[in-house]
């Protein structure tokens, strides 16, 4: 097998049997999506990393009860976002994600021009505000499915919620960022990026 | 704005989420790692939360925790001997500090209630069969079988098992252990887990257990700190410990503590088998 790298089951099944490197693969495998899950949950506080590294230790030492053969991703976000969750609730409350969105970097003939490139910054910088102006949970099920991509088994096991009712939160957080969208555009018109087709 | 339907907002995310920026990612695996070398920092199972045992059985497997430590005595040398012990002390999972400031200790009196992360009183066999090394008992001296076994199979990584002998004629209860004899073991990393810290008034001589590295650390109590029921090491769970050897064999880590001379401590030691 030299060359290929083991996928998770494989880790997985190595790191119960207790090697520490093997799940030191797995955490570099990971350590993005569970930071960045923690940062979400924890409301973009520091607690992220704490979270995040906690939940790692917490996982290998619950390795023993993982169920062999069911996927390790959206077991172990479940401990790293009750670690964040924790932490959030401890923690001072934050009222938006902490994201930046970043510059577009116009390249090549494709490229819009710089001004096209600002417009398009400055809208999603609104629609991430009218994301940040949302409640914890519609922010919370929006940036799991959007911004950190998870599948609907992921986000269920994020947000600590049962697999069957992820649809219908995402759709009505959605309901209600258009309905924020709505009054952000009241104020100050303006379209939403990747829409003007 | 009507016009808009969900499907642009959805599309609009999709976007957003492209040129979203997250705080870099700190270096997670590092930390991960260099903790899980260091041992459980909460209680490993809820079955070992829940073992209550009697209260002479608790003070005993405190001492047991101590295998897992920090320990600190301080050295009675010149400072150029203390700087040639310190250079080579330290075995697989356990590092010996000399000087700084003692730490504060519990309390060690009769009735002092620390509720550790213990581990599971078993059988010996069992305690075989749930780590991964082979357990050692001693095969001479008399003592026998022990009196009681716990096994830990998560603290250290790897598991540890203690061997308690109650005290009896020719076996003096220790004053902090109130066992006669204790013998912990574990497997230790090259990497220490463990660091002991030597201060005070405490001796630590160099010692060949069976032609293995070991230390024997003995004259003023020294200190062991421990870890808590949630695997934790703090700087209140420590304990004075009293005349203690601590050896290696092959990739096991063992030690031993009661009220013995260094020549007797050796002897039960390399009777081990």
């Amino acid at each position: 097998m030299e060359g290929r790298p083991l996928d998770d089951q494989e880790l997985v099944e190595q790191a119960r049997g207790g090697d520490a490197r093997a799940y030191e693969v797995l955490v570099r495998r990971y350590q993005d999506l569970a930071f960045r899950t923690a940062w979400v949950i924890a409301g973009g506080s520091a607690d992220a990393e704490d979270a995040a590294q906690e939940g790692f230790v917490k996982a290998w030492y619950a390795l023993p009860r993982f169920r062999a053969g069911s996927p390790f991703r959206p077991w172990l976000l479940a401990i790293v976002a009750n670690e964040a969750r924790n932490r959030r609730r401890s923690g001072r409350r934050q009222d938006d994600l902490a994201l930046r969105v970043a510059e577009d970097r116009p390249s090549g003939d494709a490229a819009p021009s710089p001004e096209a490139a600002a417009l398009a910054t400055e809208q999603r910088r609104l629609l991430l505000a009218a994301v940040g102006r949302l409640g914890e949970n519609d922010r919370q099920v929006i940036a799991c499915r959007y911004f950190l991509e998870l599948s609907e088994a992921e986000m269920a096991a994020a947000l600590g919620c049962r697999p069957g009712t992820v649809k219908s939160r995402l759709s009505r957080a959605l309901e209600r960022l258009r309905a924020v969208l709505a009054e952000q555009d009241a104020a100050a018109p303006t379209t939403l990026p990747g829409g003007d087709r | 704005m009507s016009r808009r339907d969900l499907a642009d907002v959805e599309r609009a995310l999709a976007d957003l989420a492209a040129s979203l920026e997250f705080p870099p990612t700190p270096d997670l695996a590092a930390a991960v790692t260099a903790r899980l070398e260091e041992g459980p920092e909460r209680a490993p199972t809820p079955r070992a939360r829940r073992w209550r045992w009697p209260a002479g059985w608790r003070r005993l497997a405190v001492a047991g925790l101590a295998a897992v430590l920090l320990a600190a005595a301080v050295l009675v040398a010149s400072p150029g001997t203390r700087e040639a012990v310190a250079r080579r002390l330290g075995l697989r999972g356990i590092g010996v500090q000399i000087g700084g400031p003692p730490p504060p200790t519990v309390t060690t009196a009769p009735g002092a209630r620390l509720d550790l992360g213990l581990g599971e009183r078993v059988s010996l066999e069992e305690a075989r069969r749930r780590v991964g090394f082979p357990v050692l008992v001693p095969g001479t001296g008399g003592l026998g079988q022990p009196d009681a076994v716990f096994v830990s199979e998560n603290v250290p990584m790897g598991g540890r098992v203690d061997l308690v002998w109650r005290a009896r004629p020719g076996l003096p209860a220790s004053a902090f252990t109130d066992a006669g004899l204790l013998i912990t073991q574990f497997r230790g990393e090259p990497t220490p887990e463990f660091l002991k810290k030597v201060t005070g008034a405490g001796i630590v001589e160099f010692v060949e257990v069976g032609g293995e590295p070991g230390y024997f650390f003995s004259g003023e109590p020294h200190f062991f700190t421990y870890r808590d029921a949630a695997g934790n090491l703090r700087d209140e769970q420590t304990r004075l410990a009293g005349n203690t050897l601590i050896w290696q064999r092959g990739d096991l880590t063992l030690r031993l503590e009661g009220e013995l001379s260094k020549e007797e401590a050796i002897r039960i030691a390399e009777s081990m088998r």
